[in-house]
């Protein structure tokens, strides 16, 4: 790892303006887990960290006035978990949490590193992908608001700009009797980074599927909804038919990439089974 | 009876390791230390143009940057290896795999190194390379070594020879009975190629090494090694050395598994250490253990006739082993476990040709079965695909054609002491073979399946052992077996406890340091408790010898009415203390009573036309392993929900390590068999890391993990013990294999059983097309 | 290079240092403090040798910044268990025989610690799941597995002597 200089701002202001001094150089360092990883392998040499630990402000973790669920982008990943908000919230969120990375990593990571990052293989993401969720970002341009769906771009690339921070994520209140789920598929251990990893929310109505939103990720790029799917299926009663259509949509659309945990072709097939049984999972759940 | 063999005494150094403060080599800093980091080719096959360090010099806190030529200067001929000596110091002229040493940055910053190992530019002009040992085995493909020589070490391997101009470094044979024959009583014949894939050790301790110059003009060498006698030895030749003017210690290993067995830093350590006066510290980092060591790759081809009744009656097998580029015990792996190849099994016609093969990968080497997994993973799957197709069970086929006690072994060794059967038959006990079984339903379909494995001894070999009395009767005993988690220090006091009547807990094991502990061969092969337990035996019994002949004096009677019992000696009514018995003959509390064990087992080597011995082995290794697993049909995930291991363990000296040992290799093999897979792409390692490189965890684990021994002893083990480390290992592959088979049909031939791997078999089976996609 | 002094609490005892911004806090507690029970292995915070407990929380010390434990409290395997006593976690541990090399016990007993701090009864799948970032290349899983049953046992018995005594 090379040299650099830690910075502790107590204040946003304060990390902003750091921050703004040289983005190649100067890197916003939340938990760190995925910075100390770029900065061992040498893929990443910063000029100075600006560790976001002491700002104030960026801790919050409650519904809104309007039920939006917020979280303040230091909130630590393990902090979710054992949330009883976010378990009343979406227990999808809650259990995913289970199993993503491991518990010192959960310990550390925090909620807005783990959405900065861009990398696919992230468990969250689709998962707020689907609930249509968003991330309030700050920088020399003053906060805007980016819906998750804007936010990646592609491996790695995000829309965040030089500068700027994700201060904190959005998530707006699922419609009452919405129920979701999130499957990941692993190729190697069990603790493998997911090689698939598909959320699926709906609710019924009149025995109608109602306001479906399917998301994929890690097979692909960047995690992406599947609207053609959610077409599919909205306003159509379950049935095993109708989800194993939904799976054959899923996986007819997705561009996949191919990487030593399987083949495009091969990921489109598990997308392709875990998206029907995603959506299995959610109705059996009723 | 026996008060301290027998018994499953936690480990000596138990509460070291709990609270941390056991001792590794990793851990070990000594004053004015210096860092080395190495600067590794980047291609796979190369002469090297230039080497241009002086960037990397500049950068302060750069002690120096060793290559090639700065290597000569200590050692003119810097090859080494312990079949051939075809690896140098630091590449010379050329380099032969992504990751080969081409040069030393040394500096007493470790924040600088990397970034100095960078800076040193090295220029190459590219060879062609070949990556597959059948490929590199055929006439006219690139030659990576233009001339192989071979080592002296072992005398086994001496007529051996190897073939300059071409990539196979060796070729062993094997023809017992007569084949065509065999073949013309065969009903059936079956022809089947399995692979097994390059996989490595990754102990957590990483290889590291520390050389330190003394003032008097020797070198101790503290390093985390599974052989220091044969670190000592090897140096002091390259030295041209004798071999005391060099010091090889060792600490706990955290884990070796094979990896670290002859030479691995050592010899950079010591020449930098030499070339700098001062101490040296090479520690390599995960990444750089894929770049290191791995287990082969092999090509198994198996030809097998069958009679109608299912009796195996003829069986030519051929081997291509993946040695990657320098041999490092592969000529040992090819002929040792080569000659098993036919299997456990009592087959009157038998040919073996087994092919260690140079390739441009990173070099192979011994892995927990030194070989033989890659051997059973073939022949135990073919022997299920041929008991299917004679539509008998997979247990009886195995019960058919198993060795019996006094049948000659292919190689004409007969089978003596070797708990086949008895394996066979714990292992349908366990796995509740009889017994009805779910086969599962809809998308989750489960199957079982056993597979049993042969090794033999790696022979011959030897271990010394000094047993130490001291002046107040406390007992050390001093060996260079090194424990690297497989509980020697453990079993050794506990031997040696026996013989003296004393609490294994109160003998002292002093751990390896050739300056004071004797020549033992290696930690490696399951060796350590049948060879240095023997010696070990024979060194307490020496003791044990002195103080009956004192108690005799104290006692006037004869030497054989004297007992040894809770460190007291005792006849009759009368007892005195070792401590007081050391007075009586010392004078004071003062003196040694020293006895001093050695143990080299007989062999005979193989006829070079034959590859024929009637003394191949000192003892036969028996395991086997049963697994249950569920398929998921839709995305061909293989969960493994049952996994039986049973060894055959001699006489377990001590119950609770020898389950341990059972349970702990078979579940290294199955990650093995399931997922870890070492990937390539032109040569260079593409996930060398845990992140990529997955290991077995704790949410892999079965939900049944059952490990246990059968008992047949061996006549020349201590007290009828065998070696275990690698029994629990040799097996899984195929057993996991025959389950899926069992569960839904399709055959994999071809390890490891990835989850695409199986879907696409099984969508093969159903006739459906898979699309590609790109 | 940049440097800087810290204080912290460590196994208990107050100390201060002076660190590079860029240490980490595995490499700082060994340089420093000769703590040689975090062990830097895979450096990816996968295999759970350089676990150190941080304020109360697991993390791995590999990618965990020194200057960042500055006022906080560090705990290693060292500090665990009183003054010549075993914890109950590493008496379980040696009675079931839940290691072989022992690189990665000091990681694993204090993992196996913090989940019984927080779920004093974990079933097999909750001690999996807190321990799978944790490796054993022995693969020593099982013995570990009953080893934490065994702690939790214990700790269940001694709660329930105390409230009836």
């Amino acid at each position: 790892m090379n040299a650099f200089e830690l910075v502790r701002p107590t204040r946003l202001e304060e990390a902003l303006e750091v921050l703004s001094e040289d983005p190649e150089t100067v890197r916003p360092f939340g938990g760190g887990t995925a910075l100390m990883l770029l900065m061992r392998s040498r893929l990443l040499q910063p000029r100075r960290l600006v560790s976001l630990d002491r700002v104030s402000g960026l801790d919050r973790l409650d519904l809104d006035g309007e039920g939006n669920l917020r979280v303040g982008s230091m909130v630590r990943l393990r902090d979710l978990e054992l949330s009883a908000t976010v378990e009343r919230f979406c227990p999808a969120i809650s259990r995913a949490l289970l199993t993503l990375s491991n518990v010192r990593v959960r310990n550390v990571a925090t909620v807005g590193g783990h959405l900065a990052h861009g990398d696919p293989h992230m468990d969250l993401p689709p998962i707020l992908l689907a609930l249509g969720a968003s991330v309030v970002a700050q920088g020399p341009a003053g906060p805007r608001q980016i819906p998750l769906d804007q936010l990646y771009l592609g491996y790695y690339a995000t829309s965040l700009q030089p500068g700027e921070l994700i201060t904190e994520l959005v998530i707006p209140p699922l419609p009452e009797g919405t129920r979701g789920s999130y499957l990941k598929a692993t190729a190697l251990s069990a603790d493998d980074w997911p090689m698939a990893g598909v959320a699926a929310f709906f609710r019924l109505e009149q025995g109608r599927i109602v306001e479906p939103r399917i998301a994929v990720s890690a097979a692909t790029t960047t995690p992406v909804r599947l609207p053609a799917v959610e077409a599919a299926l909205a306003g159509e009663a379950p049935s095993e038919a109708l989800f194993s259509e939904a799976g054959r949509l899923a996986g007819r659309d997705l561009h996949c990439l191919s990487d030593l945990r399987g083949s495009a072709a091969y990921k489109r097939e598990v997308v392709r089974v875990y998206v029907r049984r995603a959506l299995q999972q959610v109705w059996a759940g009723r | 009876m026996t008060r301290e063999v027998g018994r499953s005494l936690p480990r000596l150094e138990s509460e070291a390791k709990v609270t941390g403060r056991a001792e590794y080599i990793h851990n070990l800093t000594l004053p004015g230390m210096v860092y080395g980091k190495i600067v590794r080719s980047t291609v796979a096959h190369g002469r090297i143009r230039r080497i241009d360090a002086s960037q990397a010099d500049r950068l302060p806190g750069v002690v120096a940057v060793i290559t090639a030529a700065e290597v000569a200067r200590i050692v003119q001929d810097p090859y080494y290896g312990p079949a051939f000596h075809d690896q140098p110091v630091l590449a010379v002229d050329k380099v032969h795999y992504v990751g080969d040493p081409v040069a030393l940055v040394v500096g007493e910053d470790r924040d600088v190194l990397e970034a100095a190992a960078d800076l040193v530019a090295v220029e190459y002009e590219e060879l062609p390379a070949v990556f597959d040992e059948r490929a590199a085995a055929e006439p006219g493909a690139p030659v990576i070594h233009e001339v192989i020589r071979p080592a002296a070490t072992f005398t086994d391997l001496k007529n051996l020879k190897p073939a300059s101009g071409s990539n196979v470094a060796m070729a062993y044979q094997l023809r017992h009975g007569d084949l065509e024959a065999g073949f013309a009583q065969a009903d059936y014949i079956f022809e089947d190629e399995f692979h097994s894939h390059q996989v490595t050790h990754t102990p957590l301790e990483p290889i590291v090494t520390v050389a330190e110059p003394r003032g008097d003009g020797g070198l101790d060498i503290y390093t985390s090694s599974q052989s220091p006698s044969f670190v000592r030895m090897e140096l002091a030749r390259l030295l041209k050395w004798p071999e005391n003017r060099i010091r090889v210690r060792t600490a706990y290993l955290g884990g070796g598994f094979g990896a670290k067995l002859y030479m691995k830093l050592e010899p950079l350590a010591a020449v930098a250490a030499l070339l700098l006066r001062r101490p040296v510290k090479l520690s390599l980092s995960m990444e750089e253990q894929f770049y290191t060591i791995t287990r082969h790759g092999a090509t198994v081809r198996l030809k097998t006739g069958v009679t109608r009744d299912g009796r195996m009656v003829a069986r030519a097998c051929t081997i291509w082993w993946n040695g990657g580029a320098y041999a490092d015990i592969g000529p040992r792996v090819t002929q040792k476990s080569g000659f098993t190849a036919a299997g456990p099994y009592d087959i009157p016609h038998v040919s073996i040709d087994s092919y260690a093969v140079y390739t441009n990968l990173p070099p192979a080497g011994a892995l927990r079965g030194f070989g033989i997994p890659q051997l059973v993973w073939a022949y135990e799957s073919q022997a299920d695909l041929i008991a299917h197709r004679l539509g008998i069970d997979p247990w009886e086929f195995r019960w058919k054609n198993a060795l019996r006690p006094d049948r000659p072994h292919a190689t004409g060794t007969l089978m003596r002491d070797a708990g086949v059967l008895e394996v066979l038959q714990e292992l349908k006990r366990l796995m509740r073979w009889d017994e009805p079984f779910d086969r599962g339903s809809g998308t989750r379909r489960r199957g079982r399946g056993i597979a049993i494995g042969l090794k033999a001894a790696i022979t011959p070999t030897t271990s010394v052992a000094i047993v130490n009395l001291y002046g107040d009767g406390s007992c050390a005993v001093y060996s260079s077996t090194v424990d690297m988690g497989q509980g020697s220090d453990t079993v050794l006091a506990q031997l040696a406890a026996e013989v003296l009547g004393l609490d294994a807990r109160e003998v002292r094991i002093v751990h390896p340091d050739t300056d004071v502990t004797p020549y033992d061969m290696a930690t490696l092969g399951s060796r350590s408790t049948y060879h240095m337990g023997n010696a070990v035996l024979r060194a307490a019994e020496e003791v044990r010898h002195q103080l009956r002949a004192i108690g005799s004096e104290i006692f006037k009677c004869r030497p054989e009415e004297v007992e040894l019992q809770d460190g007291h000696l005792v006849a009759g009514e009368r007892r005195v203390s070792f401590k007081e018995a050391m007075e009586w003959r010392f004078g004071m509390q003062a003196g040694n009573l020293i006895g001093v064990g050695s143990f080299t087992p007989t062999y005979k080597k193989p006829d070079p036309a034959t590859g024929e011995s009637e003394d191949i082995t000192t003892f036969w290794m028996v395991g086997g392993n049963g697994a249950e697993v569920e398929v998921d049909t839709e995305t061909g995930r293989v969960t493994v929900t049952k996994l039986v291991t049973v060894g055959d363990a001699g006489k377990a000296l001590n119950p609770g390590l020898v389950r341990t040992q059972l349970s702990g290799a078979a579940l290294m093999q199955l990650g093995f068999t399931l997922f870890e897979e070492m990937r390539f792409e032109d040569g260079q390692v593409v996930n060398a890391s845990l992140a990529d490189y997955k290991l077995l965890g704790m949410r892999d684990l079965p939900s049944s993990v059952v490990a246990e021994f059968v008992e047949v002893g061996a006549t020349h083990g201590p007290f009828g013990a065998k070696g275990i480390g690698e029994v629990g290992s040799l097996a899984v592959s195929p057993a996991v294999a025959n389950a899926v088979f069992d569960a839904v049909g399709v055959r994999i031939t071809s390890l490891p059983l990835t989850p695409e791997k199986v879907l696409r078999a099984l969508k093969e089976q159903a006739g459906e097309i898979w699309e590609e996609v790109e | 290079m940049a440097e800087r002094r810290i204080a912290f609490r460590l196994n208990g005892r107050e100390v201060s240092c002076t660190v590079r911004d860029h240490e980490t806090l595995a490499a700082m507690l060994r340089d420093r403090f000769q703590l040689y029970s975090v062990r830097e292995s895979c450096a990816q915070g996968l295999c759970g040798c350089c676990t150190v407990i941080v304020d109360g929380l697991a993390v791995s010390g590999c990618l965990y910044l020194a200057p960042l434990v500055d006022g906080k409290s560090v705990e290693t395997v060292e500090g665990l268990g009183e003054e010549g006593r075993l914890d109950p976690v590493q008496t379980a541990f040696i009675e079931h025989g839940a290691f072989q090399c022992g690189f990665c016990t000091p990681g694993m007993v204090l993992m196996s610690h913090q989940l019984l701090q927080e779920n004093p009864q974990p079933d097999q799948e909750a001690i999996a799941h807190y321990l799978s970032g944790n490796l054993c290349r022995c693969a020593t899983y099982p013995e570990i597995v009953e080893a934490v049953r065994a702690a939790a046992q214990g700790s269940h018995v001694a709660k329930e002597e105390k409230s009836h005594g």
